[in-house]
Parts: C-alpha cells; structure tokens; sequence
C-alpha cells in the first residue's frame, strides 16, 4: 500500500497501461461477452439497474474497508458488522420504531463499534487483523443472542422495505444511494484534508507520526466509519429483503475485500481508492449477474471468479515491477 | 506479459465456451416449443439432504425435457436474492427454492410471479406469491423423535439439545420439541446450542467434546436431541470417541451416514427419515401440473416420513 511515485520511462508505457487498465480491459471485456452470448437478457436496461441494485450493498460495505485499506490497516468485523445492523434495523422497525431511527441507529451502533476497534488497535499497539477478527466473534455472538438465532420477517411495516426495493423512475433507490455515497466518499478521500492523511498514514506511518499527523484519531476515525458503513449495508440489506438473517451479511466480508483489491489494481499508484472499489464490485456483480444468466454452474463461477481476481493482481504487479 | 494477456484470453475463451455448450443444449432439448428452463436455487447445498434433493429434483426435471440450472450461495442468502433476480432476468420458466426460508427472498417471489415464473418450495415453506410447496411435516416429525427419545430414557433425566433455529424446518422441530418438553418436569435441558452451518458434523461434535467435559459424572448426560442429522453424528462421534456409554443421541432427516451408524449400533439410537426423493418428485409432479396450465393439489403438501431405530 505505498504510495509510490512513478517515474517509469516512456518506452515502457505500453506494460505501465497494462498495469494500469488491465483491470478495467478485462471488466470490458467480460461485459462485451455477456453481452455477446445473452443479448435478450444480458445487455438489457433492465438487467444494468438489476446489477447496480445487486452491487449497491456490496460498494457500501466495500467503501468501509477502502478507508481502512487506506490508513493499512484491516477490519475483519465487517461482515459480522452488517449481520448485526440489519437485525438491529429489523428488530426496531417490528417494534413500530420510525424508519429514520430504524436506519440511524444501527448506523450509530457501527459507528461506535468501530471506533472501539479503532481505539483498541491505536491505543494498544495491535494487529487490527486478530483485533477485529476477535470482534467479530463477539458480534456473532452478540447478534445470536439478540436474535435467539432466529431470522426477523414477521411485522416488519411496509414503510421499511422502502429504501431496498423502491424504484424511482426506474432506478432502484438503493442504486441512488450507492451513487450518492461513492461521491460523498469520494469527495472526502481526495478532496478533503482528512483523506490525504489517511493516504499519508498508510503510505508511510512512521513518517506521518514524526511529522506530527495524530494517527490515533485518524485510523480510529477510519474504522469508526468502516463499521457504520457496515452497519448500513445490514440496514439496507434487511430493507432488501424484508427480513434479517442473524448471519445474513456475513458473505459481504470476503467479497468486499475482492472489490478492494481488484479496485487497487485500477489505478497506477496501487492505493486503495473508491472509484477502484465501485468497479471492482462492479467487476464482481457482472460477473456473479452474467454467469448465472449463461446457467454456469456455481463451482464453476466460483473458479472464474477467483481466477479473474488473482490474474488482475498478478497483471498489476508485474507490469509495476517492469515499469 | 504477452503470456498472461494469453492466460486471460484462454479463460475467457472458456469461459464463452462453456456459456455457448450450457444453451446450446438447452436449445436442442427443446420438442417443438422451447424447453422449460428450471432454476433450482439453494443456500445449502453443502448439506447432504439438500444436496439429495437437488440431484432429484435436477435428474426429474430431465427426464421431463427441462433444462435444469442449479445456483447455490453457500450460505448467503442475500446472495440467493441476487441470483434469482438474475434467472428471472434470464426468463426461466420456474424456480425451485430448496431448503430456503422464502420470507427472506419475499420480493423476488412477487417479482417472479410479475414476471409470470412459478415458483415452488423443496423443504421450504409456502408464501404468498409461491405455487406450492413440498416437505415433511416438520412438527410431526419432531414428535415422533421427540416421544420415542422421552420413552427411551424413562420420562426423566439430563438433557442436551442441538438446534439451528434460523432453519424453519429445523425451527418447527425444535418448537414441537419444547411444546412436548412441559409435560415432562423431571427433563432437564442442560444446554441448547446452536450448531453452525456449514460445518455442523465438526462443530456437533467439538461442542459436544466440551460438553462431555463439563459432564463427566456417569448419567449426568442422558440423552441429545438433534434437531437433524448431522449434529447427531457429530454428538456420536464425541461420545464414542470418549469411550462413554449410556447417553441416547437421536437425529431427524435419515441421512444415509446416521442410518449407517443406528445400523452399526452408535450411540444414535433412531431418527426420523424423510423422503427427500419424495418431495421432490411432489414439486416435479405438481409443476408440470402448472405448466399445463391445470390447477396443483394445494400449497403446502407433505411427502410422509418413518422412524428408524436399532437394535
């Protein structure tokens, strides 16, 4: 995760361009044959909201542990994160709690979750990954107990399912809401001061601290924001489904992290970035969308999948070491 | 470099491949009209029963002339929301949720029936939207398991329970299991635990190392409950391997592994068996009902199950 400064010499720009847009060649690539072998059902206006909608959740967890990736750091909770906010959104809105607060309050729950990793990782001097695979176990634990292991469906008010399965003049809302958070993220990764520090802080940590950066409240602030933003996709995902599963955002987890990595190789300097995130869940939901519509069987999907992931790093990380 | 560009290209090439064999088969299946195209969707596929199941439900459907597309989420039942958004984009005829709770895909069921897709249960459960479902009568079973384990340990002692709530089958069973339980005072339920899927063998059984442990005294350990099969085994194996005795382990499913082990004389003494095959067939039965357009036999209907016990 250095941040590294290329000076690489022109001759070499076609292998740099590889590096640099292997990546998104190969998630062009993969649309064009979809697109080419199931046109009636593929490449259709339908099945893009159909993608975005699928994705959305997937990018807002994702964006969480972009931040984190960002300051070098890891946050294995996440998936347990979005499992315990989506209870805890259901659970609210059985109870007749207003919808606001039904979002809002897991949303300050995972922020505050967070935090604690965060607090508990700068403060103590641990590994963030066993920190927070630790925490995870606790918040299955948690989550468990809450729920009595059952799934949450019955009395859930209509109103509820209203952010994770409107549509808007054709446009799912949780597709808004994915755009609307990559922006605000966005803007606050590269355009906000904060941002740069935390850029700064996972590039070279020693540096950032003689030079005064206060990394304690930076990563804790980080890992703040990667649980809310957990604890959100749970939200959403419960409003998706209309019901929540006491490990149901579990799966989220390792896929994030895919959309993180595949984000890094999109870009030169190999940093965690959030446009990077939102392709590489892209480049996970069209595949994941399209091979079930060719009738690939799930192994198989599994396979591609995986290998796709591992050729994108590998196509990075040469071309940089040649560059 | 040029050689990754080739490794990449190769993947997609069979990548396409594949994709053009899957249709072209559904393609030339096909007896005048189009070949019905079937989604059998399952969370569980791992699981022995679901996987059962599965195969019957995918060798019936071809023997009908369907095509048979098999997706499993490993667990991820948002996951399983996506992917039947994504068959109903590709315009299946029918999708058969196995072994799945449809409350928690309650917005893909309307959408497929929007879209005019059936949509069946295989030891699901019926909601409004579905077609029918087909499954063993969760309650009735656990009765049956329930009253032979009570009359086996005497109507009295120390018991454990192994349980998956978030399963509704399971859930049923467990239920009945504390309904029948009030009549019976001097059972004591030391422990409910919730066994972890995938994995539940492994996961039985170390809970049950531990609980072996805690409990070391002859009888203060009398029987366990499993809510299905593999906790069963998992429970059986910890116990033998502790070399203890006298501790009454049933399981509910009749998977061939846990009969296998009542037959050889493990510490399971009996389960339930449910006819998977037979659900299955029901839901291929009744879909080909739907598909020529006459009416199903009802919306929740029950393939019967037997007790099996050893000697």
């Amino acid at each position: 995760m250095m941040i590294q400064t290329e000076k690489g010499p022109k001759k070499r720009w076609n292998i740099n361009m590889l590096s640099s847009y292997g990546t998104i060649i190969a998630g062009i690539l993969i649309v064009l044959i979809f697109s080419l072998l199931s046109p009636s059902s593929f490449a259709t206006v339908d099945n893009f909201m159909n993608i975005t909608r699928q994705i959305s959740l997937l990018v807002v967890i994702a964006i969480g542990a972009t931040l984190v990736m960002s300051v070098n750091e890891f946050d294995l909770s996440i998936g347990a994160m979005a499992s315990l906010g989506g209870v805890v959104s259901a659970k609210l809105a059985t109870e007749g709690v207003p919808i606001i607060l039904c979002v809002l309050i897991p949303l300050l729950v995972g922020l505050f979750v967070g935090a604690v990793n965060g607090y508990i990782i700068t403060r103590f001097n641990v590994l963030s990954f066993v920190t927070t695979l630790a925490m995870g176990t606790v918040i299955g634990g948690f989550t468990f107990w809450f729920t009595e292991g059952a799934t949450i469906f019955e009395n859930i008010p209509e109103g509820f399912k209203w952010l994770g399965q409107t549509v808007v003049a054709g446009i799912p809302m949780l597709s808004i809401m994915m755009v609307i958070i990559v922006l605000v993220f966005w803007f606050f990764m590269s355009q906000m001061g904060i941002g740069r520090r935390f850029y700064a802080i996972g590039g070279n940590e020693r540096a950032s601290r003689v030079s005064g950066v206060p990394i304690q409240r930076y990563k804790t602030l980080a890992f703040a924001l990667c649980g809310m933003l957990a604890a959100f996709t749970g939200a959403l995902l419960a409003s998706r489904l209309g019901s929540a599963h006491p490990t149901g955002g579990d799966g989220y987890f390792l896929n994030a992290y895919a959309a993180v990595f595949l984000g890094m190789t999109v870009v030169r300097t190999g940093v965690p970035n959030i446009f990077g995130t939102l392709f590489g869940a892209a480049v996970l939901g069209i595949l994941a969308n399209g091979l079930t519509i060719l009738q690939i069987p799930t192994f198989l999907q599994n396979v591609i999948t995986g290998l796709i992931i591992i050729a994108a790093l590998i196509i990075q990380k040469l071309g940089r070491e040649k560059g | 470099m040029k050689k990754l560009l080739f490794i990449l290209a190769a993947f997609m090439l069979v990548l396409s491949l594949s994709a053009c064999g899957e249709e072209s088969s559904t393609a030339s299946e096909g007896s005048g009209e189009t070949a019905k195209k079937v989604a059998i969707m399952t969370p569980y596929l791992s699981s022995v029963t679901t996987k059962q199941m599965v195969d019957t439900l995918e060798a019936s459907a071809k023997e009908k002339g369907w095509s048979a597309n098999i997706v499993d989420t490993n667990g991820d039942v948002g996951a399983l929301a996506s992917r039947m958004e994504d068959v109903i984009s590709s315009k299946v005829d029918a999708i058969i949720l196995v072994s799945t709770d449809p409350n928690q895909v309650q917005s893909q069921i309307q959408k497929a029936k929007e879209n005019n897709i059936l949509v069946f249960g295989s030891d699901s459960s019926y909601i409004d939207g579905m077609t029918a479902n087909a499954t063993s009568d969760n309650a009735e079973m656990s009765k049956l398991m329930t009253e032979y384990l009570i009359e086996q340990i005497g109507e009295k002692g120390n018991l454990i329970v192994f349980t998956h709530r978030p399963h509704p089958g399971v859930l049923k069973r467990t239920e009945m299991l504390d309904e029948i339980l009030k009549d019976y005072p001097d059972i004591n339920v030391i422990t409910e635990q919730e066994i972890k899927v995938p994995g539940p063998i492994e996961n039985a059984r170390q809970q049950m190392e531990s609980l072996l442990l805690a409990n070391q005294e002859e009888g203060s350990i009398t029987a366990v409950w499993a809510g299905w099969d593999e906790p069963a085994i998992g429970a059986a194996q910890a116990i033998e391997a502790a070399g203890r005795e006298n501790i009454v382990v049933t399981g509910i499913d009749g998977n061939s592994q846990a009969v296998e082990m009542i037959e050889k004389g493990s510490s399971i003494k009996a389960t339930v068996k449910q006819n998977f095959d037979g659900m299955a067939e029901i839901v291929i039965e009744q879909m080909e009902k739907a598909f020529n357009g006459e009416e199903v036999d009802g919306t929740e209907l029950y393939a019967p199950a037997e007790l099996i016990e050893g000697k």
